[in-house]
């Protein structure tokens, strides 16, 4: 049983928290990893110990790295939509009042940089020093976004499909791919060729682009809360079942083939997923606490860490690749190293 | 198995006194922390540490039930809801004056996430008495908020007489027999009424039923109405099961609410029954006890329902 902790304790660090995790992330650097709280706190793990910073006053309900090199933008159900600094600043970018700030997105460039946060039905974009740029309206509550590769447009799920909208326009309506039901969240293919949402009846629904011809990946015993494609675009890895189901998206598929599933648990289901951003290599978070790594190619099964600790609610790569934050609903948390070592 | 959170949730028609009833419940002395969820729209403040704004987004689940509808809105703010790191003791729904119960209630039933975190507690349904007749005549929704009602609170009652006060009762118990009614002034109810009541924990509340074996009572324009069925013989599960299945699948547009408890046979638990229109849920619960006599009971609530085929499909799910 110890041996499935065997590379948490030879190549961890690892901190109990003391509150719920509600997400996590590493900085673009890759030098610091941030996980939000319940409690409001950002803990930051830069590899050598921990730091805390007090940011929101309720939860933290969303987290992603900013476009600067170094720091993080949080939103909690304070209504807060913050900038947090490794040196432990934090500036308000916006305040939505008694409204939650559930989701976050940015996309890092040297000029045309973006920050996004959804409010309710709105989506509000900014630019990279904080200036409000547009305020994206939809039919119902923003439940995902996503920018594309190259921050030309920003998806976003809500009831009944999803909207695709160029960020630079100023045009008022979206491109609405529908669907009916309540979508969940969002992913857009890293070569723009598809966008998929996650839905409320344990099945994840798709468009192609540009023609926006439907996929239903279906067939998941709980939902989806995480997915996402792999580095190359080939895959798309998704929690939600008891094993990894990789859906191919090459060779016309995923219409009419098959998924793959690697890496069978003894019936716990997948909370997290985090795709290698180098390899065509997954991370995979259960709900009795377990981690495991798996090489699609290789159809190999690296486990990081063993079950006991809580559902996993936290899994991220830096940017390199090099290290790997997961976290739990009962506050442990830990940075695994997976880089070569002498 | 972990504690599950009480949610209320408190319906009304406009002007019945929701709101007030609302910060009495919060403002009295009880030491309990309650999260609040109420709609923008609603016309008074709302005197809470903890308030969140909803929208009411209902949306309709593909999953082959017709009249499945949910409020997404509360399966994403009760997943934010547990995150938080201060931990409250219950959370009281309020839903505007013109919502129909059904997806709030059915959101409890459909959703894995919301259900392994909190159980639904009771439907108070708030009514003015001195209205309620006219509102009766002229809207669906408040007849549907009474069907719908574990608890009534028969509010303004400052504002009828007597004579009043009985018609309008009457007019409640023709619609939902079942549901405990209880006389305000401004709100003026203990909490211990409407909090923590474990209603949908039916044992209690089916024990408690007056008059099983008496006839319908009769019915007015809204044709919504209440009946209840016992069975001393034992019942099979299997025929139990196809049978309800079958009623919800082909009237469950037309039934609110029903709720039952079973005695299966060979079997010493109790079973308990309830669904919301087409959505249904059972468990096992408390053992018979040896005194008990073990008598199968179910209660529907709702339009234009017939006894006699209702009490003949019960009686045939003998073993």
């Amino acid at each position: 049983m110890s041996d499935f902790d065997a590379l948490l304790k030879a190549r961890g660090i690892t901190e109990t928290l003391g509150a719920n995790i509600t997400t996590g992330v590493f900085n673009r650097a890759g030098s610091h990893a941030a996980f939000a709280l319940g409690d409001g706190s950002l803990r930051l793990a830069d590899g050598k110990g921990w730091s805390r910073i007090n940011a929101h006053e309720g939860a933290i309900l969303a987290l992603a790295p900013d476009c600067s090199v170094s720091g993080f933008l949080s939103g909690g159900d304070d209504g807060k939509f913050q900038r947090v600094g490794v040196d432990g600043s934090v500036i308000e970018i916006a305040g939505f009042g008694m409204k939650w700030v559930d989701n976050i997105a940015s996309f890092a460039h040297p000029k045309s940089g973006l920050l996004a946060c959804t409010v309710g039905k709105f989506v509000h974009l900014f630019n990279a020093d904080g200036s409000k740029s547009r305020s994206l309206a939809h039919p119902s509550t923003v439940s995902g976004i996503a920018f594309d590769a190259k921050g030309k447009r920003i998806a976003a799920s809500h009831y009944n499909g999803a909207s695709l909208w160029f960020t630079a326009s100023t045009s008022e309506t979206p491109r609405f791919f529908e669907w009916k039901g309540s979508h969940l969240g969002i992913a857009i293919h890293p070569l723009g060729e598809a966008i998929v949402t996650s839905m409320q009846e344990n099945a994840l629904h798709g468009w192609t682009l540009p023609d926006g011809k439907h996929m239903r990946m279906s067939g998941y015993p709980s939902k989806t809360e995480s997915f996402g494609f792999t580095k190359s675009g080939k895959w798309l890895a998704t929690g939600g079942a008891d094993a990894i189901v990789l859906w191919p998206f090459f060779g016309g598929g995923p219409m009419g083939k098959p998924a793959v599933e690697l890496g069978m648990s003894d019936g716990a289901f997948i909370k997290r997923i985090a795709c290698h951003p180098e390899f065509e290599v997954v991370a995979a978070g259960f709900d009795d606490g377990s981690v495991i790594v798996a090489d699609i190619m290789k159809e190999k099964i690296l486990p990081v860490c063993g079950p006991g600790r809580g559902a996993i609610t936290a899994l991220a790569w830096n940017a390199s690749g090099s290290h790997l934050a997961l976290g739990t609903e009962s506050g442990f948390a830990a940075l695994v190293d997976f880089s070569k070592q002498g | 198995m972990p504690d599950l959170i009480p949610v209320t949730i408190l319906t009304g028609y406009l002007g019945a006194g929701k709101t007030t009833l609302l910060n009495r419940i919060l403002t009295e002395n009880h030491g309990k922390k309650y999260a609040v969820i109420i709609n923008e729209f609603g016309e008074l403040g709302v005197d809470n540490d903890l308030v969140v704004d909803s929208d009411e987004e209902v949306f309709e689940m593909n999953n082959g039930c017709i009249c499945c509808t949910v409020r997404g809105d509360l399966i994403r703010i009760i997943g934010g809801l547990m995150k938080r790191a201060q931990k409250f003791d219950g959370i009281i729904v309020e839903t505007t004056g013109l919502a129909n119960p059904a997806p709030v209630a059915q959101t409890f039933f459909v959703d894995e996430d919301v259900k392994a975190k909190t159980r639904l507690d009771a439907i108070v349904t708030v009514v003015d008495a001195k209205h309620l007749l006219a509102r009766l005549d002229d809207s669906p929704e408040a007849a549907d908020q009474i069907a719908f009602a574990d608890v009534i609170v028969l509010n303004k009652l400052d504002l009828v007489t007597p004579e009043e006060l009985a018609r309008v009762e009457a007019r409640i118990r023709s619609i939902n027999r079942y549901a405990e009614i209880h006389h305000a002034t401004r709100g003026n109810v203990d909490v211990t009424k409407l909090l923590g009541l474990n209603a949908f924990d039916l044992g209690r509340v089916l024990e408690s039923v007056p008059d099983f074996l008496d006839e319908d009572s009769h019915t007015h324009n809204e044709h919504l109405n209440s009946i209840s069925l016992s069975l001393d013989a034992p019942l099979d599960p299997e025929k139990f099961n196809i049978w309800i299945g079958h009623i919800l699948q082909t009237e469950g547009q037309n039934i609110l609410r029903t709720k039952g408890i079973l005695s299966y046979k060979n079997e010493d638990r109790r079973f308990a029954f309830q669904a919301v229109h087409m959505i249904a849920d059972g468990d096992f619960v408390a053992p018979w006890k040896a005194t008990d006599k073990r008598t199968s009971r179910i209660v529907f609530i709702g339009r234009d329902l017939n006894r006699p085929q209702l009490r003949r499909g019960f009686e045939s799910c003998a073993a």
